[in-house]
């Protein structure tokens, strides 16, 4: 789910060797590589706002300027930091790498390495995320097109491994943590930017890299970001956060109300089943479709998307609608909602969901308003 | 300057270059180096990637993704076409056909910074336009009265957020934590985004973003505190000890403050922009550092600032942008000395005809935080 990005990333980042040992990155290269026989060598961008691939095999967040990761078939990566040499040392606790320079030169830089692969071609990880200007830079440098292979990193990506899961059971704890406070606060009559910011700071205090936030002021019918105080309370008060910790996201709706809230125990109603449905195997179009043939009127937001698989990245693949060929697979994390619009009353609830091998497993409910 | 003018002045910009239409584009993520067109142009901060048409007559349109933030848009923009879209490329062809025909002259602006995926089309769709970026950002080079006052708001507030960080700063504390706690305080003030650069350490190379390193007893903390008060940034620059200064420190910020003081006396209408970081550079060099007023010590002594138009750019020696009432920019000296590291300075000014007012109460003085 789109939401505001931050100018700059503030937030516990630094590798943890204990959590996601280096031979954890080791694999999921080496996974890659079997996939990929021909790349000499894989040249991965990541920011501020995209970087899911380049921490996936760097753990490396960009917080300021862009980041190029330099990983060979074999041998050691190398990261090239935006922001000049005095950066090097701020970024340098954020990853396993070593061998960290300054991004600068980049075209003369991404040449020479290449040529130095052994004669091969590299691929491009992260390259649509590239500003245009660099994006040409990097192709003159190699010579005309480049194989870009993110939808090939993010399939691998989809599986999540051990340590990943564990990861983000802890962050949707911290997402939890975020939306009951913002109930608590929204139910002792706080102002809608107290509410808000009650769970962000939760949050936070749980170890969050990043919180962003939705919240309706017309009874659920449309969101907004933060960028205002709003200094009044509104009941009911319909949120959504997205926490993201260790590197990897939750998101959740949330309709908060002291009061009992017809259309938002109907979506309810709705969503239980559909994620009893999230089972390996299941076509995820069947699955958007068991959502839609409910007959209710869906909202606007969660009428043609009603989740997405989600980890590194806040929208993952696939994508769950009724017009997306996958389906859903073991090893997968997945945010799941259902919206209702009418003219009564707005809701959009949701869930999220690790699926394995033998069924699924709920990492984090919408809470249900009063009855 | 209103809104309406520096959008008339942008017409004429568009007349002098004999174009028809200026397709403006930006793909959500902001930063504070990057100018953003649609922001300039419309006033609107988006969620996602966004794009402004503007004619030479007639009514401009805003498009907007994802579709259903249209709505806030249409509210923040109301003399506007607003354009829901999933897309923004799909979106502007059919946009771009409404206004023109085949034979019209189209300036292009904001390209360079967009991300691939979108700019790549961009350019494919629009092989004939022209870099129209100067005749945007040159008229927004002077803040609106609106941009002014938002500016003297995220001062206030940046004010607010470096007392707090004095009363919560103590060693033990990680730098990221610090920063989490200082980003949320701002935003239970009203800024909306916080570019916030912050780091310890007994002697710090540079200022960057905070990392999980705990502070201690006799840290120099340095912080650039940048809120955003409706897409407008402000930003103070400010130093402090964990614990009581030496002598040495002491004197050394001194001349900091002096050299600060000589750039701020000497921005004035119609002087270039090189003049101020010259005079900010003399006092350094009467005191013997004449080598770290240069790369790689030092690449500029203040800067623009945003969201909108960054102009009129770093203050350094190769900017020859003459100064005009009712630009906003940095201040900052920002040095590396030998003796002490990396300390910081500096404060927002608003030209006016009378010379550069800082928007900040209290100037930049080195603040030991007692233990």
């Amino acid at each position: 789910m789109l939401a505001m990005n931050s100018t700059l990333l503030v937030g516990p980042s630094d590798w943890d060797a204990v959590r996601m040992p280096k031979a954890e990155f080791v694999a999921r290269a080496a996974a890659f590589w079997r996939d990929n026989p021909p790349a000499s060598g894989t040249i991965v961008y990541g920011d501020r706002v995209n970087h899911a691939e380049l921490a996936y095999l760097t753990n490396f967040t960009p917080k300021l300027e862009a980041a190029l990761a330099l990983i060979p078939r074999d041998g050691a990566p190398q990261l090239l930091v935006g922001g000049g040499v005095n950066m090097l040392p701020a970024a340098r606790p954020l990853t396993f790498v070593e061998d960290l320079r300054p991004l600068r030169n980049v075209g003369s830089t991404v040449a020479k390495w290449s040529h130095e692969q052994g004669g091969g071609t590299p691929v491009l990880i992260g390259g649509g995320f590239m500003p245009y200007a660099l994006h040409q830079e990097i192709a003159a440098a190699l010579s005309g097109e480049m194989d870009d292979k993110t939808a090939e990193l993010r399939r691998l990506m989809g599986r999540k491994r051990a340590r990943e899961l564990a990861a983000q059971r802890e962050t949707c704890a911290a997402l939890d943590a975020a939306v009951a406070a913002m109930r608590a606060a929204q139910g002792s009559g706080a102002d809608v930017t107290a509410a808000v910011l009650a769970g962000e700071q939760a949050a936070n205090r749980r170890g969050a890299q990043e919180v962003r936030t939705l919240f309706s002021l017309d009874g659920g019918r449309t969101l907004r970001p933060f960028d205002t105080l709003v200094e009044r309370a509104v009941d009911p008060l319909q949120v959504y956060v997205a926490v993201r910790k260790l590197g990897y996201w939750a998101e959740g709706f949330a309709v908060l109300t002291a009061s009992t809230h017809p259309c938002a125990r109907r979506a309810h109603a709705v969503l239980r089943p559909a994620v009893a449905r999230m089972q390996a195997g299941e076509h995820c179009a069947e699955l958007a479709r068991s959502i839609a043939q409910e007959g209710l009127p869906l909202h606007p937001i969660a009428a043609e998307v009603v989740g997405n698989a989600i980890g590194l990245a806040l929208e993952e693949h696939p994508v769950i609608s009724t017009g997306c060929d996958n389906a859903i697979e073991p090893g997968g994390v997945y945010s799941l909602r259902v919206g209702l619009s009418n003219p009564r009353g707005h809701a959009i609830v949701s869930a999220m969901v690790a699926v394995h091998d033998w069924g699924n497993e709920v990492l984090w409910f919408s809470p249900e308003p009063a009855r | 300057m209103t809104f309406d003018e520096r959008l008339a002045a942008i017409r004429a910009g568009m007349i002098g270059h004999g174009l028809d239409l200026i397709v403006a584009v930006h793909d959500g993520a902001h930063f504070i180096e990057t100018p953003n067109p649609v922001f300039v142009l419309s006033g609107f901060k988006s969620l996602g990637p966004t794009a402004f048409v503007l004619p030479r007559d007639g009514e401009a349109s805003l498009i907007v993704t994802p579709a259903w933030d249209a709505e806030r848009a249409t509210d923040c923009c109301p003399k506007l076409r607003v354009v829901a879209a999933d897309d923004v490329v799909d979106a502007l062809e059919g946009t771009c056909s409404r206004h023109l025909s085949r034979s019209g002259k189209i300036g292009l602006a904001g390209l360079a910074a967009t991300r691939w995926d979108i700019a790549g089309r961009l350019a494919q769709m629009l092989p004939q336009a022209s870099a129209a970026d100067d005749i945007v950002f040159d008229a927004a080079a002077a803040k609106t009265v609106e941009e002014i006052a938002h500016a003297r708001e995220a001062t206030r507030i940046a004010e607010l957020g470096y007392a707090r960080l004095i009363e919560i700063a103590r060693p033990g504390m990680s730098e990221d934590a610090l920063a989490a706690e200082l980003r949320w305080y701002t935003k239970t003030l009203g800024a909306e985004d916080n570019f916030l650069l912050l780091c310890a350490g007994p002697r710090n190379a540079a200022v960057a973003p905070s990392n999980g390193r705990v502070m201690q007893h006799g840290d120099i903390l340095v912080a650039e505190i940048t809120p955003s008060y409706r897409g407008q940034l402000a930003q103070i620059c400010r130093t402090a000890t964990l614990g009581p200064a030496d002598a040495e420190l002491k004197h050394k910020y001194g001349l900091l403050v002096r050299a600060m003081n000589a750039g701020i006396a000497a921005a004035r209408p119609g002087v270039p922009m090189a003049s101020v970081c010259s005079a900010i550079n003399t006092v350094l060099e009467t005191e013997g550092y004449g080598e770290y007023c240069h790369p790689p010590h030092i690449r500029r002594r203040g800067h623009g600032l945003g969201f909108g138009s960054i102009r009129p750019g770093d203050v350094s020696l190769d900017n020859d942008t003459l100064l005009a009432e009712g630009m906003v920019f940095m201040i900052h000296p920002n040095q590396h000395l030998p003796e002490t590291g990396y300390l910081l300075c500096g404060e927002p000014v608003l030209l006016t005809a009378r010379g550069a007012e800082p928007l900040t109460k209290q100037r930049s003085a080195l603040f030991e935080i007692g233990l």
